[in-house]
This record gives C-alpha cells, sequence and structure tokens, in this order.
C-alpha cells in the first residue's frame, strides 16, 4: 500500500534530477593513446642522447644547448606522464575480472609498464623507452583480443 | 581484476516517508548510468539534507553534490575518499560509464547537498 501511494504521489509530482552522468565518450578507450605518448617518450630519448655538447668557452652555444636539453626532458617528462595516466586508465576501467581470467599476467603487465613510464623519467634510458613501447604494444594486443578485433600495431614514427 | 563491491541501498520505511513528509528529506530522481547496479537510472531515492551538518561524509557514503564547474547542476556518486576538510573524492559505481572527480577533482564539503539514504520508495 506504501509504495502504491508514492507511486501516485511520484507520477503526480515529479523529483529533481540528480545525474549519475558521464559526459562522455565514456566507454570509448584505445590504446592508441597511450602508443602516441609513448613514442612520444622514445623520440626525447633519442634527441637528448644525439644532442652534441658545445665546445667550451661558447656562451652563446651553450645557453642554446642548455634550452633544448630542457625542453627536450620537459617534454619526456611529461609524454612519459601522460603515457602512464593513459594506461592507468585502460587498466583500471577498461579490463574486467573475465580479462583477468583470460590473460593472467594483465596486472603484472601494466604494473611493469607504470614502472617503465616511471623510469623513463628519471632517466634518459632508450633501452627503457623501448621496453615502454613494448609493453605498450602488448597491451594493444590484449586488449583488441578481448574485443576480438585484429587491429594492427601501426606506429607515427 | 577484483570486481568493485558497494553496500546495497535499502529501501524506504513508514519512518523515512514521514520524514520526507515533514521535509526532512528530499526526494531526487535518478539519471545517467553511472551508478549502475546499485542506481538505475529513472528511479527516486530520499536524501538528509542535513547529514553532514556536525560530521563530514564517511567513505562509501552516497551522496548528491553540486559539480565544481557547473553551478546547479547535481550529481549523484559515491564518496571513494575524504581529506581533513571534509572535501570528497566522488565516484560512480560503474567508473566506465561515469564523469566523476578523475575529470573535475575533489569536491569540497560545501558542495555536498547530502546524504542518500534510502531508494524512494
Amino acid at each position: 500500500m506504501l509504495n502504491h501511494a508514492i507511486s501516485q504521489l511520484q507520477n503526480w509530482f515529479p523529483a529533481p534530477a540528480v545525474h549519475a552522468h558521464c559526459d562522455g565518450p565514456c566507454g570509448v578507450y584505445d590504446p592508441s593513446s597511450a602508443r602516441v605518448a609513448a613514442e612520444a617518450v622514445v623520440s626525447m630519448t633519442k634527441k637528448l642522447m644525439d644532442l652534441e655538447v658545445p665546445p667550451a668557452g661558447d656562451k652563446a652555444a651553450l645557453i642554446k644547448y642548455n634550452n633544448t636539453f630542457s625542453r627536450f626532458v620537459a617534454i619526456k617528462e611529461e609524454q612519459a606522464q601522460l603515457t602512464k595516466d593513459e594506461l592507468l586508465i585502460l587498466w583500471t576501467d577498461y579490463f574486467k575480472p573475465v580479462h583477468l581470467e583470460a590473460y593472467p599476467d594483465l596486472h603484472d603487465t601494466f604494473w611493469k609498464a607504470a614502472k617503465l613510464c616511471s623510469a623513463c623519467k628519471v632517466e634518459v634510458s632508450t633501452q627503457h623507452a623501448q621496453e615502454l613501447m613494448a609493453a605498450v604494444e602488448k597491451i594493444h594486443g590484449i586488449f583488441w583480443a578481448t574485443k576480438s578485433r585484429d587491429i594492427a600495431w601501426v606506429t607515427a614514427s | 581484476m577484483e570486481q568493485d563491491t558497494f553496500p546495497t541501498l535499502r529501501h524506504a520505511t513508514w519512518v523515512d516517508v514521514g520524514l520526507w513528509l515533514w521535509r526532512r528529506r528530499r526526494r531526487f530522481r535518478v539519471e545517467g548510468r553511472s551508478m549502475l547496479p546499485t542506481l538505475e537510472p529513472g528511479k527516486e531515492v530520499l536524501i538528509n539534507p542535513r547529514a553532514y551538518a556536525q560530521q563530514p561524509p564517511q567513505g562509501q557514503d552516497l551522496v548528491v553534490a553540486e559539480h565544481p564547474q557547473r553551478p546547479g547542476f547535481r550529481l549523484i556518486k559515491r564518496v571513494a575518499a575524504v581529506d581533513g576538510e571534509g572535501a570528497c573524492d566522488l565516484r560512480g559505481d560503474n567508473p566506465e560509464e561515469s564523469t566523476d572527480s578523475r575529470q573535475f577533482g575533489w569536491v569540497k564539503q560545501d558542495s555536498i547537498l547530502g546524504q542518500v539514504i534510502c531508494h524512494f520508495p
């Protein structure tokens, strides 16, 4: 009886809305955003390695070198963090228990990939940057396999 | 990974209806899917607007809050964490379809409009 009376009331007097909302494009996931950021980390690491040290006593060249070096480091730092953020979104929001059953090393894969993002910030390491790309590629493979889609691994560079 | 589990929300009793008639509870209708499976779109809830007058929100509470960047836009979310000043990290129970503190950041206690007490009815 109570429920019936309340239902009548609800019909006569609609309640104001509260939003359990989603701004969208929620539910849209793609490891390519992590891949683009990881590629930038690889590129910046390589550019840092290739940067020529200016000759001693050339102040203008030294200033230019320091400026360029700092910019490359800043971009590497930012893109490694972005890679980590994108990976964590996939890990915590997209992947479900059913995926873990099919890919028991899923947690380990993401954990190691996130650690590599940190390593690429701390160091200027071509090896770790390449390992990060390989980890993102592995996640790409798992991700699209869970959707039963065969999406080729392509890189921008 | 582990499926997140959330406390279920009870249904209204005569006491809740009485408190609502006495204007100690407010009715709201849920729109959107971010609180599934706890709250289905179209269902109504009762909130206690004075729940946090004396004490800050607690983790796991369901709350109605004003969107930090959209004045007047009311959200219904779950409290994932509370800081020392009562600001809340709000999350949807259905993270895949939720816009929450992951995007708009922590929500100050002033913006928490009340605690969700029960389904209505």
